[in-house]
């Protein structure tokens, strides 16, 4: 087949994914939900944060929040895109558009690639949207211009093409329900684990690992090579935001997420595809 | 046109087809037959790569089922059609279309044509959802006619339909057969198929029993539905 057909068929397919996702009632309900829970966050720029009764500069203090809006909007965007998943193959199968497209001179890869990139590109979307929505009420509220928001945002869709590859592969294998908390749960404990050791990292912390007989030794152990090798989703959300606050690129290491996420994307990718080429269409 | 040679299709234990074999030349109007769960189904699934057979061949014009070119000239309607209810008939027959890669002009003309073919004028524009099932079954059989394909594959057409939209099908049906194009039909309206049919084969719990045109199908003072009874209980 010529590469010529091939993308235009993908491209289709990913439209007929996009427009008919949007269509779904659901899909609209959450996502006036969370514009409005966005806008509600807007009181919160207003500049006349005081400490000590000291005017605090507003810059670093919409900053600061913006990081925060940023990580929860970026969670949970890839918990809403874990959702949309899930029961892609399956309403396709129901309403009989798997087996409509299927029957064209349509190959399943390219059948596979439109879904992905139809949910990639919707989710990425939506959450740029909601991103955009912070993005607007900082420049008009209080004149601070943050482009590298928009930026961090679109880095960040790596994570959500992990989601959703991930949700994709799981579905086929098992209830789209489990699918979905198989990776909520990959998701959570990625979290919480950069979070322990976010807190390692502290003084506090430091101070009590060298105090002799702590017995917390910097000794290579199985649960570190799985902290290392687990999905790092918050630490991509974390390099992306380093680009808000100017924060200095710390080289491998602002990397390495996004190689992380990457390469495990590669992986359920390939996976994806080799388990629907086998797959017997009902 | 289609070829199936030493066809096995196993699912874990479940034989669905066992070593079928048969063909059917271009420009004939050929039913598959057989009592519910024989087969007729995998096979056509089979025919459309929807399935892998778990042994044998199957070509259409000579090219291996598995490749995507072999399915350029096939229009198919699946049992129990369904359109996405949020999709008008008008809408659903234009997106097959545009993956059958037809211009927007010509697709809509052609979708006008079909529209009027499956006698559905006037209805084509409102939602999925309110449409009857055999409504849905109109349009999924106009969706097969899109892009004028060499081979028709249909699967139950009929189901859901009343007597009139039946005798509408089979209208249709023959006048598409005097255009020389192929049919292959998997239906249990025996009536319909010998009214439809120059060939048949009726398979039973995989196996195909005979294979033959109607004509020598059917003896003297006998009925096509006497033949299929007498063969599925014999």
């Amino acid at each position: 087949m010529k590469t010529s057909k091939m993308l235009p068929s993908i491209a289709r397919i990913a439209k007929f994914t996009f427009t008919d996702e949007v269509r779904q009632k659901s899909f609209v309900i959450m996502f006036i939900f969370c514009v409005l829970c966005v806008f509600l966050l807007r009181g919160c720029y207003h500049g006349n944060y005081m400490v000590n009764g000291q005017t605090l500069d507003a810059a670093t203090v919409v900053k600061a929040l913006s990081k925060v809006t940023f990580h929860v909007i970026g969670a949970g965007v890839m918990v809403i895109t874990a959702l949309f998943s899930m029961r892609i193959f399956r309403r396709d199968r129901s309403e009989g558009l798997q087996s409509c497209i299927l029957s064209k001179p349509i190959v399943r890869w390219q059948y596979v690639t439109g879904k992905i990139i139809g949910l990639w590109v919707l989710s990425a979307l939506f959450m740029f949207i909601l991103h955009g929505i912070i993005f607007l009420v900082s420049s008009v509220n209080l004149q601070i211009f943050m482009p590298e928001y928009l930026v961090a945002s679109l880095l960040c869709s790596v994570n959500l093409l992990f989601v959703v590859l991930a949700v994709l592969l799981l579905s086929l294998l098992m209830p789209d329900i489990v699918a979905f908390l198989c990776v909520l749960a990959v998701g959570v404990v990625g979290f919480v684990a950069d979070g322990i050791a976010a807190v390692s990292q502290s003084q506090i912390v430091q101070t009590l690992i060298q105090q002799p007989g702590s017995g917390l030794q910097s000794e290579v152990t199985w649960w570190k090579v799985v902290y290392i090798v687990w999905p790092k989703l918050l630490g991509v959300q974390q390099s992306a935001t380093s680009l808000l606050g100017n924060e200095p690129i710390l080289g491998f290491a602002t990397l390495y997420p996004f190689l992380n996420v990457l390469l495990y994307c590669l992986i359920l990718g390939a996976l994806l595809f080799w388990r629907f080429r086998k797959e017997d269409l009902i | 046109m289609i070829e199936l040679k030493n066809v096995t299709k196993q699912y874990g234990s479940l034989t669905a087809v066992d070593d079928v074999s048969f063909s059917v030349k271009a420009g004939e109007s050929f039913a598959l037959l057989g009592p519910n769960g024989a087969g007729k189904t995998t096979i056509v699934k089979l025919l459309l790569d929807f399935a892998r057979p778990t042994a044998g061949r199957l070509t259409i014009n000579g090219i291996p089922t598995s490749k995507p070119e072999c399915r350029t000239a096939i229009g198919y309607l699946a049992e129990n059609h369904r359109i996405p209810a949020g999709l008008s008939g008008w809408n659903y027959l234009l997106r097959c279309a545009e993956l059958l890669d037809i211009r927007q002009t010509a697709a809509e003309d052609q979708c006008r044509r079909i529209v009027e073919q499956i006698g559905m004028q006037g209805r084509e524009h409102t939602k999925a959802g309110t449409y009857s099932k055999g409504m849905i079954q109109r349009f999924g059989l106009g969706a097969a006619l899109l892009g004028e394909p060499k081979l028709l594959i249909l699967d139950e057409p009929t189901s859901g339909l009343d007597p009139i939209g039946i005798r509408e099908t089979r209208q249709l049906l023959e006048s598409l057969k005097g255009q020389g194009m192929t049919v292959f039909l998997n239906s249990h309206l025996l009536s319909e198929v010998e009214k439809i049919c120059d060939s048949a084969a009726i398979i039973n719990r995989g196996r195909l029993l005979v294979k033959d045109t109607i004509s020598a199908i059917v003896r003297d003072g006998e009925t096509l539905e006497d033949v299929f009874v007498r063969l599925v209980k014999g």
